[in-house]
């Protein structure tokens, strides 16, 4: 994969099973993000071929790879990335709002309960602290049931024991609903609770665990 | 979708980013309904404003009897009709007394449109009249009382018949200002005619049939009437109304829709400020909304609808606005307007609709509508760059837009090429000069202290985004100043025109030999009067020896006609030379000076020869010189003077002009006892008029100008809210590096202030050149530079942007640090 002139992944071949949990480790800038964008269809590579079940990314234009993504990925990113207009129950609503689900509402509270946030549904992101935002962004991203998630550095921004409250609930959440789960970090604590662990650096695949 | 449109809304109306996108809107809608409300309505007004100095809709006169089957045809059509009938005659009082007047019977419906009106006594206290006298009464114009020594109750002859006075007549709307032939009026009831026996086959009379309804019928009727009217007949209409209270009033229009039009572009480019602030902002929401799975499309009907939400609210928040303008300026005229502002229609609000739509479509949607194609991969990685870069199309869409809508809205192609040559000027030099600038303040940055150094690397570092910040602050400034300096001339040109002592009073038919007692008397008396003129009744005959048609139809300009002429050794005060050279005071030759209106219409020029018949005696003519004059003056004015040896043979009576206070005019009646033969003309009810209406439009004006400056003052928070982010982020960054209050807000002024001068510079270069254009091409007004706006522009500039600036980011040095980062 090449970008312009800079390479920024190279020669990266993998393959992840159906409700398998992956970590993606390796230092600041060695290109884990950018792995992670290209396989969650937020970027388009400029070589290679990226596919999802029967659906070859490349092959979708941006138009497509949203609706693809709204479909079957779920995201949990470092920075929360909740709307700030809208309440925690209307967060976890929008997607099910984008896909024209009907019960969107029972179905946001019903997911809002499982990550003990119950009382906090008609609360705005600022009122709550970085632990619960990070579950009401969990909540969101299973909420539109995803044949694969994708979490990006998802304890990044909390403390320790925040931290591996919010993962302890990911996990969780994750056996139940038989999702695949692919995180990019670079806390070894977490990637160990993956089943298996990519290292890379320097835009290389180097050791896989 | 339609909840996250409203909440997303309601939540950035809370963070303050859609304030200045709305009250752009509301203003640009308010301004651009109600000025064209306004002017709707009052350009109504001024239709039955003219119609009132005809005292009807439509008048026909002619020195015959007119037909009575145009009378049955108009009543069959539902017209409301009246009939005078002028002529001049003596009036009788006692065994001696008389005097030639100038007597007018009425019909009882007379007149048709606005006010007759008469007092009890001479000269007393004026009051509207119904109608005019009833049979066998008669109203005397106020002098006539001194002249034939009578009072209210006794009676006076005219022709066989006598009448009783019954009270003064003072003004009728159709008085006109014809100075020939003005005798003091004499009012009586059209059935009396008869019994005088006055008048006769032959006799100089005037017959009039007065026609007033419905505006269609009136066209009808007069399309109907025009075909039968044979020589000597003439159909009067709008158009012969009073032509000077109009061209202050057109001024007033072209003054309001030149403000409408600049309300227009400041709201637009206010609009789209705000618009592209808050797509920038929205980027992230944007590529949250693409992570989960929001297609273009959806983004886009998103935004969509938010703003047509947003739009709509506006709109009618803005039609709301508009009506309460308009309400208002009627308010200011009410006691002044002599009849009722007519409907507006729902014109002005489609028309304030019409560019809500446009503004929202070609500077609103364009940065929203790039929203849609924002990267979802921000959510990953914040420093991607911005998607919504203003393109070039963009700016052309906008500029196009503002051009049509300035023309649709002005009606005047003129006009909007003057403001878009002011802007073109100001973005044009704005780029060079900014550009140069910043680029030259590295070397002051050096050698300054360290708040100076910051704000020069600031400057330096958003060179271009600082170059068009500077041009979107100098086009504010620059229509701000256009605005000003044509109001500013406008009223001074008025007040000038027609200052405190405007001579309200003519005196005509002075005898060459009571031209000292005159003048003596008014000295007396403490009247400052207009030099005493010489006047000549004569006729032209022909040009270059080519006789002129004789005719009475006086739609023709070349024909044989009566003027006044006079003679003087020097150009009048008031009159300027457009062409040809003054006589020399002592010149024997036969030499003629023009009116320029006179000798258009004439199709004459220098070197013609014109000939003339003074009396019963030809006198030929060269044309020496071109003269224009303000009419409206209200002094002595002339289409002929000629140089004094050439008329010396000629019978001669004198005019002059004066100003009389109301409470000193019983001082009339003394003069009309010492002088039974010179004539009083009273103006000053008209220019009174003329003086209260100027004063209401000026009014109207100040009011219109202050909405225009919160438009302007709209466009300058706008820029500097444009540019607070990244000036805050690296305040706050400095803060946090331990930098002192003073040094981070010393800093933003001395940049803000700096931008401000370099806008002030540019829009009072701009301002000058589009004045220019605005005061020669389109408000037909002498144009003179204006150093005052110099110094004016530069501070207010400064100051202004240097304030709005340091006010936006007040909240970098009250506001921990940290806390400003994290929201940024």
């Amino acid at each position: 994969m090449t970008g312009g002139e800079l390479e920024i992944l190279k020669g990266i071949s993998l393959e992840i099973k159906s409700g398998e949990s992956v970590a993606i480790v390796g230092a600041s800038g060695s290109g884990k993000s950018t792995l992670l964008g290209l396989l969650a269809g937020l970027d388009q590579a400029s070589g290679g071929r990226v596919v999802i079940g029967d659906t070859d990314l490349g092959q979708l234009d941006e138009d497509g790879r949203a609706l693809f993504r709204g479909r079957e990925v779920g995201f949990v990113f470092q920075s929360f990335q909740l709307l700030p207009a809208l309440t925690a129950l209307e967060n976890v609503m929008l997607p099910l709002e984008l896909q024209g689900q009907a019960n969107a509402r029972e179905q946001a509270a019903h997911y809002l309960e499982r990550v003990e946030l119950a009382e906090r549904v008609s609360h705005y992101p600022r009122q709550l602290s970085g632990g619960e935002q990070q579950r009401v962004a969990i909540a969101r991203a299973f909420a539109a049931r995803p044949t694969i998630l994708f979490a990006d550095e998802p304890t990044g921004n909390l403390d320790t024991r925040t931290g591996s409250h919010i993962i302890d609930l990911l996990f969780e959440l994750n056996r139940e609903e038989g999702t695949t789960l692919v995180l990019v970090t670079h806390d070894q604590t977490l990637a160990a609770r993956c089943e298996r662990r990519l290292c890379i650096e320097a835009g290389e695949l180097v050791a896989a665990a | 979708m339609s909840m996250t449109a409203t909440r997303m809304l309601a939540r950035d109306w809370r963070g303050g980013e859609l304030g200045v996108l709305v009250m752009a809107l509301v203003l640009a809608v308010g301004t651009v309904a109600g000025i064209s409300a306004f002017t709707t309505r009052l350009q109504s007004a001024l239709e039955q404003e003219s119609h009132r100095f005809l005292a009807a809709d439509a008048v026909v006169r002619s020195s015959r009897d007119l037909p009575e089957a145009w009378l049955r045809e108009a009543r069959g059509r539902g017209l409301r009709l009246a009939r005078t009938l002028s002529f001049p005659s003596m009036v009788y009082a006692g065994e001696e007394a008389m005097y030639l007047a100038s007597v007018k019977a009425v019909s009882d419906e007379y007149p048709l449109r606005g006010e007759l009106t008469r007092s009890e006594e001479p000269f007393g206290e004026i009051r509207p009249a119904r109608a005019g006298p009833g049979p066998g009464e008669v109203w005397l114009d106020s002098r006539l009382f001194p002249l034939l020594d009578v009072a209210v109750g006794q009676r006076v002859g005219i022709g066989d018949a006598e009448f009783t006075v019954t009270a003064a007549a003072r003004t009728e709307p159709d008085q006109g200002a014809s100075f020939y032939g003005y005798g003091p009026r004499v009012l009586m009831h059209y059935g009396d005619i008869p019994a005088t026996g006055v008048v006769q086959p032959g006799s100089r009379v005037e017959y009039r049939q007065l026609y007033a309804g419905e505006p269609e019928s009136v066209t009808a009727f007069a399309g109907w009437l025009k075909p039968q009217l044979v020589n000597g007949q003439s159909l009067l209409d709008v158009n012969d109304g009073q032509p000077g209270i109009g061209s202050a009033l057109k001024r007033a229009e072209s003054f309001l829709l030149l403000a409408g039009s600049l309300a227009v572009v400041l709201a637009g480019v206010a609009i789209a400020l705000a618009a592209r602030r808050f797509s920038e902002r929205h980027n992230d929401y944007v590529a949250i909304m693409k992570s989960l799975g929001a297609t273009s499309a959806a983004v886009n009907r998103l935004y969509g609808r938010s703003l047509l939400l947003l739009g709509a609210t506006a709109t009618l928040a803005g039609c709301l606005l508009g009506w309460g303008l308009q309400a208002m300026f009627f308010q200011l005229f009410a006691e002044q307007l002599p009849v009722k502002p007519g409907p507006s229609g729902l014109r002005p609000y489609a028309i304030g609709s019409a560019t809500s739509l446009t503004c929202l479509l070609c500077f609103a949607w364009p940065p929203l509508r790039r929203l849609a194609q924002a990267s979802p991969l921000r959510v990953l990685r914040r420093d991607l760059p911005l998607e919504n870069r203003r393109t070039l199309g963009d700016y052309s869409l906008g500029l196009l837009a503002v051009s049509l809508l300035m023309w649709w809205y002005s009606g005047d192609w003129r006009l909007t090429l003057a403001v878009l040559a002011g802007l073109a000027i100001t973005v044009a030099l704005g780029l060079c000069l900014a550009l140069t600038l910043l680029r030259g303040g590295r070397l002051v940055g050096m050698s300054a202290g360290s708040i100076w150094r910051l704000a020069l690397a600031g400057l330096q570092r958003r060179g271009t985004a600082n170059a068009l910040q500077v041009v979107i602050f100098a086009m504010a400034i620059m229509l701000l100043l256009v605005l000003l300096l044509v109001r500013t001339s406008l009223i001074d040109e008025w007040q000038m025109q027609l200052p405190e002592d405007t001579p309200n009073h003519f005196i005509i038919n002075i005898g060459p030999e009571q031209v000292q007692a005159v003048d003596q008397m008014l000295r007396q008396q403490q009247i400052a009067s207009e030099p005493l003129y010489p006047m000549i009744r004569g006729r032209i005959m022909s040009v270059n020896g080519e006789e002129l048609p004789q005719t009475e139809d006086r739609t023709q300009d070349r024909r044989q006609r009566e003027s006044n002429f006079t003679w003087s050794t020097t150009l009048p005060g008031d009159n300027r030379l457009a062409a040809g050279r003054w006589w020399d005071p002592e010149t024997t030759e036969a030499l003629v000076s023009l009116e320029s209106g006179y000798a258009e219409r004439l199709g004459v020029g220098i070197g013609d020869t014109l000939g003339f018949l003074v009396g019963s005696r030809p006198l030929q003519a060269t044309v020496a010189s071109i003269r224009e004059l303000e009419w409206q003056s209200m002094r002595p004015n002339f289409f002929l003077i000629f140089p004094p040896r050439l008329l010396a043979d000629y019978p001669a009576t004198f005019m002059t002009s004066f100003h009389l206070e109301a409470s000193d005019k019983r001082f009339l009646n003394r003069f009309i006892r010492e002088f039974p033969t010179v004539t009083v003309i009273e103006m000053d009810v008209v220019v009174e008029q003329v003086r209260s209406i100027v004063r209401q439009v000026s009014a109207a004006i100040e009011l219109v100008l202050v909405v225009i400056l919160a438009a302007g003052g709209l466009v300058l928070v706008a820029g500097v809210q444009a540019s607070v982010d990244a000036r805050m982020q690296e305040s706050a960054i400095l803060r946090a590096l331990g930098a002192r209050r003073r040094l981070v807000l010393g800093g933003l002024l001395i940049e803000f202030a700096t931008l401000g001068l370099f806008a002030g510079l540019l829009a009072t270069v701009a301002a000058e050149l589009s004045v220019y254009i605005l005061q020669t091409w389109v408000m037909d007004m002498h144009y003179a530079p204006s150093p005052r706006i110099w110094p004016a522009g530069l501070v207010c500039g400064s100051l202004l942007v240097g304030g709005l600036g340091v006010f936006s980011c007040r909240k970098v040095v009250s506001s921990p640090p940290l806390a400003l980062l994290r929201e940024l």
